[in-house]
């Protein structure tokens, strides 16, 4: 069981970052207006992307519209165009890390975290299963011995009773 | 009026630091004479802080700004409410109104258990005023709300533009009070690790604290979302700021404790991994305020940077060292049964779910942190933005809705296939149709129909727990379906509360899941009679107004609106974007005007005018489903009254606590 669950695990985690990181790896596409100006960071302090910026007379989201339609114009890729403004601006221009070097702690870091809680799930799941009393398990529905339930019953008994 | 502020905030200081010492010696040494003197300074700590506020709220009305705070948040023409929301509007301001929430859940709480919980009571007050303590040590020893000016100023400087919106009225505090009201289970929880009674007790006593807290964190996170939405003009309403963030993860992992509470109630597993939540949901309502007031990470919600960063990362540290230390100390007191039959069953259903949240809720904070651990590592600054969290929660949000519609269906203990078969077969279809049929429709984007197939999915789960509910119901008991459907409700009131809550959360995901996919915009110079379609509505610039006040010149687009392209368009109705300006502080804002419908927003932003051309840029968007998230949070607001309404065996319960012995009942 353990070594089963833990291969589902690893499998669902690749998954999750090839399709987190898909995008990503989609940089040599062409580039559009639209796609180029959520990949940006606008620098005025809003914390939005270039895109989403909608500061009257923004000093920097106006320009870097502007530029990147300039880029695109000029036949660069996606890709070329985000490392210009990478050279430009610096790395902070990014809305979001690189898949390269450091960076790619932020992207696996959260699946690896899951994963692992997954497979602490799996070995606690197994433990427990371990420590279940021998004997057949109920068949069909499970019959109750639980006092709550059983007072509950009991109440719900009385209440029929005094209303029929 | 500011000296009796500052006196107020220096007694209630003092008297908590009594109450604290009190509450211990009186527990460690049984004495009850100190036990009560704790407990007496707990409600002196609630009555001296309320009476700080009142007096901060008296000169922001009167106006007095010779007080620092007063200058900085107001002025003579800001409208009362404001005036008023400006207690909250500043980080002095923002520190005293958390202190008053904690001072009123202590009093609350004093209350609740003045005849129960005996042993626990004083390390619950010790706990609770040493929160209320550090927050008052801030203000009478580094930023005091009543310090004044060496002179008085003819004006003040007036609330952020931004701030004067009603939503600053309602924002703020529900989200506060979500995140101050957290501090009752964690003293609960310190109180039984540090009595060691950890039996279900604790649990018990602070089960409607617990989602009390949970709703006004979700509350305020939707009023917030809300607010972006309607003031800030960029079309959307989350932008995953550091301070949103810091919002969102207490509610998480207090959603996954409310979930995982269940498994140690009905089968006493868990108890570790509850404490743990509960410890890690306030201390995350800390991290929170850290955020806000250390310039840490830029955010721009953030208050005027300040030199509180490093007392809220102590006192951070200084929780979770004491509150861990207690946990590994009781450890052996904590064993669980835990037996588990089947991994096909709700134990394992709710252990994934929690799995999900806090993996969220990881996931957030490592988005959060990272560009300075970036910067720390590498000495370069990056940006974690929207396209990091959008790509990186959509799985696991999508994950989580699927797991909304197995956890309470399938069977506690074991599942066998037959129960599987019966409550799963019709969902699972229906979630299999909505999909194909989205993608038959012309839904090509993978995530958005794998949400929908899941939310179908949940959604018919939901509904055939209460369709199945009602039919045994009217068949046993010959009820009429309205009968039998609020019977039903009422003697379980916990459980399908609980689902009432699902359906809400699930429309709050569909109205995420369609504005993010299929927004439509565009941007536009018009002049006065241009006209611009989009999504199947017509916009026709019909005009420019202005108005102008003492406080604020206002440009308004006269925009109509009508269903529907070319000739046989139907005019439904008319916007009024505008631009604002103001004149104290001289700052222009943006007031989206928005026509809404339950299937779609149609949401006008006037760009800018130019005078002399009469030209107006517009920005029009087209966000289908979002009503859906205001609706989906009045659903869960019903959900949660129906969980927390006391059940007939409760307040029966509580008549008898308090009738005199020997009386009968009427």
């Amino acid at each position: 069981m353990p070594s089963r669950l833990a291969r589902a695990v690893l499998v669902a985690l690749l998954a999750a970052v090839a399709t987190s990181t898909a995008a990503t790896g989609a940089r040599a596409e062409i580039a559009t207006q639209y796609q180029v100006e959520t990949d940006l960071t606008c620098q005025c302090g809003c914390g939005l992307t270039v895109h989403s910026c909608n500061h009257l007379n923004c000093g920097s989201g106006i320009p870097l519209k502007k530029e990147i339609g300039e880029q695109i114009a000029a036949g660069k890729s996606r890709e070329d165009i985000l490392g210009h403004f990478q050279t430009k601006y610096g790395e902070k221009i990014l809305s979001s890390p690189t898949t390269t070097g450091f960076n790619i702690a932020a992207w696996t870091v959260p699946f690896v975290g899951i994963a692992l809680g997954g497979l602490m799930i799996g070995v606690v799941l197994v433990r427990w299963r371990r420590g279940t009393g021998n004997g057949p398990p109920p068949a069909g529905p499970t019959a109750t011995t639980d006092p709550q339930l059983r007072a509950r019953l009991e109440r719900e008994l009385d209440d029929l009773d005094r209303r029929s | 009026m500011s000296e009796i502020g500052r006196l107020a905030i220096v007694l209630g200081f003092v008297v908590a630091l009594w109450g604290i010492g009190a509450s211990v010696l009186g527990a460690l040494r049984r004495d009850s004479r100190l036990v009560d003197s704790g407990k007496h300074a707990a409600y002196a700590f609630s009555a001296l802080t309320g009476i700080a506020v009142l007096a901060l709220l008296s000169l922001l009305l009167n106006r007095d700004f010779n007080v620092e705070y007063v200058a900085s948040y107001s002025s003579s023409t800001l409208p009362i409410w404001y005036t008023i929301s400006a207690l909250w509007g500043g980080m002095k301001g923002s520190l005293l109104w958390w202190t008053f929430i904690l001072a009123v859940c202590n009093a609350v709480v004093q209350l609740q258990n003045r005849h129960k919980n005996r042993d626990q009571m004083p390390w619950v007050t010790a706990t609770m005023l040493v929160v209320g303590a550090f927050f008052l040590s801030l203000l009478v020893f580094i930023t005091d709300p009543f310090e004044r000016l060496p002179f008085t100023p003819r004006e003040g400087s007036d609330l952020n533009p931004l701030l004067q919106n009603y939503w600053m009225t309602i924002h703020p505090p529900s989200l506060y009070i979500g995140f101050v009201s957290t501090t009752v289970p964690f003293a609960f929880a310190i109180a039984a690790l540090a009595t060691g009674k950890l039996g279900d007790t604790w649990i018990r006593t602070t089960r409607r604290w617990a989602l009390f807290s949970w709703f006004f964190l979700a509350l305020g996170n939707l009023f917030g979302a809300a607010w972006a939405y309607v003031v800030l003009g960029w079309g959307g309403y989350w932008a995953w700021d550091p301070v949103e963030n810091a919002a969102f993860m207490p509610w998480l992992t207090a959603t996954a404790y409310l979930h995982s509470v269940m498994i140690q109630e009905k089968k006493d597993m868990l108890k570790v991994w509850n404490m743990v939540l509960v410890i890690l949901t306030f201390s995350l309502t800390i991290f929170g305020t850290f955020l806000t007031r250390s310039g840490v990470i830029s955010s721009v919600h953030s208050f005027t940077q300040s030199g509180l960063g490093p007392f809220f990362m102590g006192f951070l540290i200084a929780i979770l060292v004491i509150s861990i230390g207690l946990l590994v100390f009781r450890l052996p007191l904590l064993k669980s049964r835990n037996e588990l039959e089947s991994v096909f069953s709700r134990e394992a259903a709710f252990l994934l779910n929690n799995l999900i949240l806090v993996g969220i809720a990881f996931t957030v904070f490592w988005g959060t942190i990272f560009p300075v651990i970036s910067e720390w590592v590498r000495g370069v600054k990056i940006t974690v933005g929207p396209p990091f969290f959008n790509r990186v929660n959509a799985p696991l949000g999508i994950a989580l809705v699927f797991l909304m519609g197995v956890g309470p269906v399938i069977a506690w203990r074991k599942a066998t296939a037959q129960s599987l078969w019966r409550s799963f077969a019709v969902p699972a279809g229906t979630g299999l149709f909505a999909g194909a049929l989205s993608f038959v429709l012309g839904v090509r984007n993978f995530y958005a129909v794998l949400a929908i197939s899941v939310a179908s999915f949940a959604l018919a789960t939901v509904w055939i727990e209460f369709w199945r509910g009602m039919r045994v119901r009217q068949a046993m008991m010959g009820e009429q379906p309205w009968t039998a459907l609020s019977r039903l409700i009422g003697k379980n009131r916990r459980r399908y509360g609980g689902y009432i809550v699902h359906v809400g959360i699930v429309m709050i995901f569909m109205g995420i899941v369609a504005s993010s996919v299929f927004k439509l915009e565009l941007q536009r110079s018009m002049k006065v009679g241009d006209a611009a379609t989009l999504g199947g509505y017509t916009v026709r610039y019909d005009g420019i107004e202005f108005e102008n006040d003492d406080h604020v010149e206002r440009t308004y687009a006269r925009v109509s609106v009508w269903d529907g392209e070319g000739p046989n368009a139907v005019q439904i109705g008319e916007v009024l974007p505008e631009k604002r300006f103001y004149k104290k502080p001289k700052q222009p804002t943006t007031e989206v005007s928005i026509w809404s419908t339950l299937g779609a927003d149609l949401y006008v932003v006037l760009g800018s005018y130019d005078p002399e051309s009469q030209l107006a840029v517009f920005q029009v968007f087209v966000n289908p489903l979002i009503s859906w998230m205001w609706i989906g949070g009045l659903v869960l607001t019903i959900g949660t009254g129906v969980c927390m309404w006391p059940s007939y065996a409760e307040r029966t319960a509580t008549v008898s606590a308090r009738a005199p012995a020997g009386s009968r009942p009427a």
